[in-house]
């Protein structure tokens, strides 16, 4: 395994206690290692893939979703998991991020939220607070912030949660959970950047952060909950419905098409046209 | 012996219904057709035509002759298309439709059933026998037709243009059809996509084909979307493509550089129409080439084919997943609106087996980008054994871990290009016509292949010398493709539907052939032959 020092992120970065807790929570988990596989963006974040030992496909900014639906679509038998940050999931990535929730696959999103874009060096993300000010925006933050656990529980996502990395116990049972849940299931996991986000920092979130001890079962309560934000942060797993189903995904991997198959094709050509 | 009909109306009178529904007998009874449309972007009211060549012997392309039967369902085909009718052709006039259609209201309670009643009419136009005509006809159409022969015998119409039905053994086909068909026979399962004209067609055949078969459509939130599904689905082990037009390919080409960058194959094909921007939606062009050639930042090894002919078509859709996977490139498949929505028959000898990837396993060392002499590194797939499968859109090191090591990047960058050695040996020659020593070559890429060839017979029936050649595989172009023909002495003209003579350019940039005159058509419709027919007979004196 990669020493500390290799791996590229500041001392103090928030996404050491989350890639410690992940790899205790994958090793915990019944699925073997083989079988899990990683989608990731681009960003400091999404080199959490690069840090474990997993199957990833590192891909483009904000793209770490659509790589996941293709490969779960694929082999529904893999573990999938989409682990990005805040600009990749939300911003650059916001499209695939609704349509994705809507696609209601067994895929974990996985958002390492800082709040910030740190690995382009300090200009707002769409969680960024408002009035924050950066190299892009001298005079504050004049955007609203987006909501991810507001706006997911919109979406219809079953399973929906936040937590803190300096909270590591509950962090590892949150994404535990999370990865083992039947559905899709999203992670935002504040995440403090030591070098670029000087108002959100450790001790802010400390001071705000209180636990959920259990979902919310009103959906519409739970958007309530899930849109607290500055003094009080609730951690948790804000909702849950167990009774949504996911889609059923027909097997295809190694499976044959076989010739008649392609004589009924030749034979329907013509209905294929209305 | 031929005979050529259009039909005109507005979008929305059941148009594609008459087309449908004439082909599939046509087909059934075995005769000689080919059919194309022209339509505008918009679902009601407007014009749209169907063109449809009926022959005694195979036909692949629009003839351009007058037309010997023009049917009018609104009032601006008599403006449009009555002009170009033959002398004693038919016309029937948008008064005498109506009057079909107020047959078919009385009898069958129904207006709709008037459609079916034109279709009877031009069959029995031909001389079609209503016996086999009905016999050929879907559930109770049969009534409907024969309807339509009844007013073709009653307007003495009947048997006007006599055609024997002498096509063999066929399968019939429009162009996106044997995409699809093409794809699902090499082995494609999977299939992401956006709506788009002229592409959504394929989509349609695939998601219908997963009904029955292991195969998957997903329809993407957009294009971006569609990509990267087709590459997370290549990546965990299923053969994979998008089909799109310009505008949606423009979305893609970051995910073609990742296809590139992280050697995943992926099989993209692109339905040409009139750009830029939205463009003319529902027309044709073959203005994509050299955006096809440059997408995606960076520099990797891509095939691109631009198949002439339905059983090319099905050929190259068929082992452009093989090929995508043996070097682990994109291929590109371009097709246009024109061959997308042309139907014709091809003698039935497809196969019907189906190809399959491979599914080598490696142990625990396994490094998805081992560098290796010929710049391919072992494929496989993630879960099939303790092997870490590992892809990243950085510059990476072997095991697929982000590097910035330079030495490292130029070794990369000369594995991922060594590739283009192979190629180079591993490509679809061009089919060539004619005549070897004739001093001109008329050069073809994609869809005007066989609208090429049947010009060049009737040039070289009045006893001219001419050959043609036509290029299925336009990247990359090497001196070995072109070896045998000595293009370098000939005078060379090149037909193409674009106004930058894409194709003569490429012909120079890569094999410094100089190309003397430029065919070019651009204003969002085919070549008939008779159109080009002319305009080389004047190049060729």
């Amino acid at each position: 395994m990669l020493k500390r020092t290799d791996m590229a992120w500041c001392p103090g970065c928030g996404n050491f206690p989350i890639r410690d807790v992940l790899e205790q929570a994958l090793q915990e988990l019944s699925s073997p290692m083989k079988d899990i596989v990683f989608t990731s963006g681009i960003g400091q974040a999404a080199k959490m893939p690069h840090y474990l030992d997993v199957n990833y496909m590192n891909g483009l900014h904000g793209r770490a979703l659509p790589l996941a639906v293709g490969i779960k679509l694929a082999r529904p038998d893999l573990t999938v998991i989409a682990y990005s940050g805040d600009g990749c999931n939300y911003g650059e990535g916001g499209n695939h991020f609704i349509h994705t929730i809507r696609r209601r696959l067994d895929i974990t999103i996985l958002t390492s939220n800082n709040q910030v874009y740190s690995l382009t060096k300090g200009q707002s993300s769409p969680t960024t607070d408002p009035s924050v000010k950066n190299d892009l925006s001298p005079r504050g933050n004049e955007n609203i912030p987006l909501n991810p656990i507001a706006l997911a529980i919109t979406m219809g996502a079953p399973f929906v949660a936040r937590c803190f990395a300096s909270e590591r116990d509950h962090m590892k049972e949150i994404i535990k959970e999370a990865i083992l849940f039947k559905g899709t299931a999203l992670v935002d996991i504040l995440q403090p950047c030591v070098t670029f986000n000087k108002t959100n920092t450790y001790d802010w979130l400390r001071e705000r952060v209180f636990k959920i001890d259990k979902p919310i079962e009103d959906r519409y309560e739970a958007i309530k909950t899930a849109e607290l934000w500055g003094d009080r942060i609730p951690i948790g797993v804000i909702y849950k419905n167990d009774a949504a189903h996911c889609r059923e995904i027909k097997k295809i991997f190694r499976e044959r098409i076989r010739e008649e198959d392609i004589e009924n094709q030749l034979d329907m050509r013509c209905v294929m046209m209305r | 012996m031929e005979f050529n009909v259009v039909i005109g109306g507005e979008a929305g009178q059941g148009l594609f219904s008459v087309e449908i529904g004439l082909t599939e007998i046509l087909s059934r009874l075995n005769y000689y057709f080919f059919a194309t449309k022209n339509y505008m972007s918009r679902i009601r009211g407007g014009h749209n035509f169907h063109m449809i060549r009926i022959s005694d012997q195979p036909v692949h392309a629009l003839s351009g002759l007058k037309w010997d039967m023009v049917i009018a369902l609104d009032g601006e085909t008599e403006g449009r298309h009555r002009p170009d009718l033959r002398d004693d052709g038919i016309y029937l006039s948008r008064e005498l439709t109506k009057e079909i259609e107020k047959e078919a209201q009385e009898t069958f309670q129904d207006i709709r059933y008037a459609n079916t009643m034109l279709v009877g009419c031009v069959l029995a136009v031909i001389g079609a026998s209503l016996e086999k005509v009905i016999e050929a006809a879907e559930n109770e159409t049969g009534q409907y037709l024969k309807k339509g022969f009844d007013y073709a015998l009653r307007s003495n119409l009947a048997g006007k243009y006599p055609l024997q039905p002498v096509a063999g053994d066929h399968c019939k086909f429009d162009g996106n059809q044997a995409i699809a068909l093409g794809a699902i026979l090499g082995g494609c399962q999977f299939m992401a996509g956006y709506p788009m004209t002229p592409a959504t067609s394929i989509m349609h055949y695939f998601s219908t084909a997963a009904l029955t078969m292991p195969v998957h459509f997903e329809q993407a939130e957009d294009e971006i979307s569609a990509i990267n599904m087709a590459l997370g689905a290549s990546y965990a082990g299923v053969r994979s493509m998008v089909a799109t037009s310009g505008g949606g390919f423009a979305l893609m080409q970051e995910g073609v550089s990742l296809a590139g960058m992280t050697e995943t194959p992926v099989v993209i094909v692109l339905g040409q129409r009139p750009g830029p921007a939205t463009g003319l939606p529902t027309r044709t062009e073959q203005g994509e080439l050299n955006l096809v050639i440059h997408a995606g930042h960076g520099e990797f090894p891509r095939i691109i084919f631009a198949p002439g002919s339905i059983d090319e078509t099905i050929a190259v859709a068929r082992k452009s997943f093989a090929l995508a996977d043996r070097y682990q490139i994109p291929v590109f498949i371009l097709t246009d609106q024109y061959f997308a929505d042309s139907i014709q028959i091809v003698d039935d000898d497809i196969p019907k087996e189906c190809l399959s990837r491979e599914y080598p396993v490696f142990d625990i060392t396994y490094k998805r980008y081992t560098l290796t002499e010929d710049g391919i590194s072992p494929l496989t797939y993630p879960g099939l054994s303790d092997a870490r499968v590992r892809l990243d859109s950085d510059e990476h090191d072997e095991d697929g871990k982000i590097t910035e090591d330079l030495g490292l990047r130029v070794r990369m960058v000369d594995k991922r290009l060594k590739k283009f050695a192979m190629l180079a040996r591993d490509f679809m020659p061009p089919t060539f016509y004619g005549d070897r020593n004739a001093s001109s070559v008329i050069i073809s890429w994609g869809s005007n292949k066989l609208i090429v060839k049947e010009a060049l017979e009737k040039i070289i029936n009045e006893g001219k010398s001419a050959s043609a050649l036509h290029f299925g595989q336009v990247y990359p172009l090497t001196a070995a493709m072109v070896a045998p023909y000595g293009l370098e002495a000939k005078r060379l003209i090149c037909v193409e539907n674009n106004a930058g003579g894409q194709f003569a350019g490429l012909l120079k940039r890569e094999l410094g052939l100089n190309v003397a005159h430029s065919v070019l058509k651009y204003n969002g419709e085919c070549f008939t032959v008779t159109e080009l027919y002319s305009e080389l007979k004047k190049l060729l004196t």
